[in-house]
């Protein structure tokens, strides 16, 4: 998870993704954002996945649409990819 | 059963999250602060609203409203343990009304989702902080804030015409507040009094805002200058022709080159920046561009680019927005792979006084080293110097803290304020007590104390921030 945790320590949290994510509002609570998902990423390195958390990175479309808007210009998408697999990996 | 099962059980399971990892996405801001909280609960009613603030006054939990945590001043982070209220799921707009140029919106409502709507009927809500996108209706009433309009428009005090609020009381008391014009006497002024309050006195469940019709044309100009001396007479002259510009903005050079370098704005960055929108009809159109080109060149402006109408200004706009996103950019330039704070400075002074202020924080600047980005809404002399750093080097973070109160300082001195548009939160408590001694006014904070007791005499809402 290197790339994934060290796009995710980039975030500030501005926020300024999350207009244009559209899973955020559907999913019914933060995590289903961009800002959301780097911080359960460096959350799920530490101490697992829980069922929301899981859900949240698999609600993403990775669309990338939010790194059009990230001021860090951070790879959301790449990140989630990332820990999906290792998400897989933990699994086997 | 626990206080969060028990909220689960009268509020229904969907309305309560108690997964710590979600949960802490709530407690949390761009100001690198964090904390912990119970729970958060999302209520999608004012009903639900009540029944929280009853249920929690009952049980002595501590409540954190929040919008979209995009505040600067950690406002919005839980600081002892009690449940976050989300406004997410309140985010209708409930009803515009052109005749009587209002618009009422629930709490978590995006102030840029509330302008896309309002267009359609050609009409706008005129606050815009950088954050427009992100910040929420509640969340900038509650932060007070303004935005690069302003000199202009004011903050939102200026347009917050009627509330409903939630009382932290036994009943969770449901009260309207204000009026639905713009003209209301309704004794002391509540309304005013809740904008700005950071979710301390009472829980804002809707808001009567006022509109105002999206301007006819405007005419923007982005002009560069070698000597800061030049810039300001301009911006002088400016404010003497009797002419009340849309945007008067500004970026220092070495923070204007950054924000060329992390936005890739399609203009050549040549000095000192100053942004000037000046909106009118379209017959003057011209007049006005040619007024503004021939100001700044007089002024020995080194560029100046003009635009008319919107789509093109969007391009000359570009530089100025980046400012927060170039000091993220630069921080992790400067940090690779460390978690930042960015700390954003929000000071105002009064317009004669800019110059001097803007000298002074760039020597203090340079005498603590570091590097600070510089730039601000000029037109109403807020000023916005800021740091990035890592959050876990002590000694840079000790440095900047001196720094941020030497900033404060020199605006006191300049007969300025700390905080223009951000808010006190817990960040500037100590710049606020500052500010009041500075005044000979430390009577002031017991009287807010007071305020505070009468809305919450339990203090079980979002405790710990203001004063």
């Amino acid at each position: 998870m290197k790339y994934a945790l060290s796009e995710a320590s980039r975030c500030v949290y501005c926020g300024f993704c999350e207009p244009a994510c559209p899973t955020l509002y559907p999913g019914g609570h933060r995590g289903h954002g961009p800002r959301g998902r780097l911080q359960l990423i460096a959350t799920l390195a530490q101490n697992g996945a829980s069922r929301l958390v899981e859900e949240a990175l698999y609600t993403c479309l990775l669309c990338g649409a939010c790194t059009l808007l990230c001021p860090a210009k951070i790879d959301v998408a790449g990140a989630v990819r990332e820990a999906r697999a290792y998400l897989r990996s933990r699994m086997a | 059963m626990g206080s969060a099962e028990r909220l689960k059980d009268f509020l229904g399971p969907e309305k309560v999250i108690t997964d710590p990892a979600i949960v802490d996405l709530y407690a949390r801001e761009p100001s690198g602060l964090a904390s912990k909280a119970m729970a958060v609960v999302f209520p999608e009613s004012s009903r639900d609203v009540s029944r929280i603030a009853a249920y929690a006054y009952k049980n002595n939990i501590k409540i954190y409203p929040q919008g979209s945590t995009s505040a600067l001043s950690g406002s919005a982070v839980p600081s002892e343990e009690g449940i976050v209220l989300s406004f997410e799921r309140m985010n209708r707009v409930l009803g515009v009304s052109v005749v009587d140029s209002t618009v009422d919106v629930e709490p978590g409502v995006r102030l840029g989702d509330l302008n896309i709507e309002l267009a359609r009927h050609g009409y706008m809500f005129p606050i815009d902080p950088g954050s427009v996108n992100v910040a929420t209706v509640g969340g900038s009433i509650n932060s007070g804030a303004g935005g690069l309009r302003g000199a202009r428009y004011g903050t939102m005090r200026d347009w917050v015409l009627g509330l409903n609020i939630v009382l932290p009381d036994e009943k969770g008391t449901e009260l309207r507040i204000g009026c639905r014009t713009t003209k209301c006497r309704q004794g002391y002024d509540l309304v005013r009094l809740m904008v700005g309050s950071e979710g301390t006195l009472a829980i804002v469940t809707e808001a009567t805002l006022k509109i105002t019709p999206l301007p006819e044309a405007m005419v923007t100009a982005l002009t560069f200058f070698t000597e800061l001396e030049d810039l300001y007479e301009a911006y002088k002259e400016i404010k003497e022709s009797r002419v009340l510009p849309l945007v008067l903005e500004f970026m220092d050079y070495e923070t204007a080159l950054l924000a060329k370098e992390a936005s890739g704005a399609p203009v050549e960055v040549e000095g000192h920046m100053l942004l000037v929108g000046v909106d009118c009809n379209r017959e003057a159109v011209k007049r006005v561009e040619a007024w503004l080109s021939e100001l700044m060149r007089r002024h020995n402006a080194k560029r100046v680019f003009t635009a008319i109408g919107q789509e093109e200004a969007e391009r000359l706009f570009t530089l100025r927005r980046s400012l927060f996103p170039a000091q993220v950019f630069f921080g992790n330039k400067r940090y690779p792979g460390k978690r930042l704070i960015v700390l954003l400075e929000d000071i105002a002074v009064p317009p004669s006084r800019l110059l001097e202020a803007i000298n002074r924080i760039r020597e203090v600047s340079n005498r603590y080293g570091l590097q600070v980005s510089m730039g601000g809404h000029v037109g109403d002399g807020n000023l916005h110097p800021s740091v990035a750093f890592p959050v876990d080097d002590e000694q840079v973070k000790r440095k900047v803290m001196e720094w941020h109160r030497e900033v404060a300082k020199i605006a006191l001195e300049l007969g300025g304020t700390v905080s223009a548009e951000h808010g006190i939160g817990t960040l500037k408590r100590g710049l606020l007590e500052m500010e009041m001694e500075a005044l000979g006014s430390k009577r002031a904070l017991e009287l807010m104390r007071g305020i505070k007791r009468v809305f919450d005499p339990k203090g079980i809402l979002n405790p710990g921030k203001v004063i």
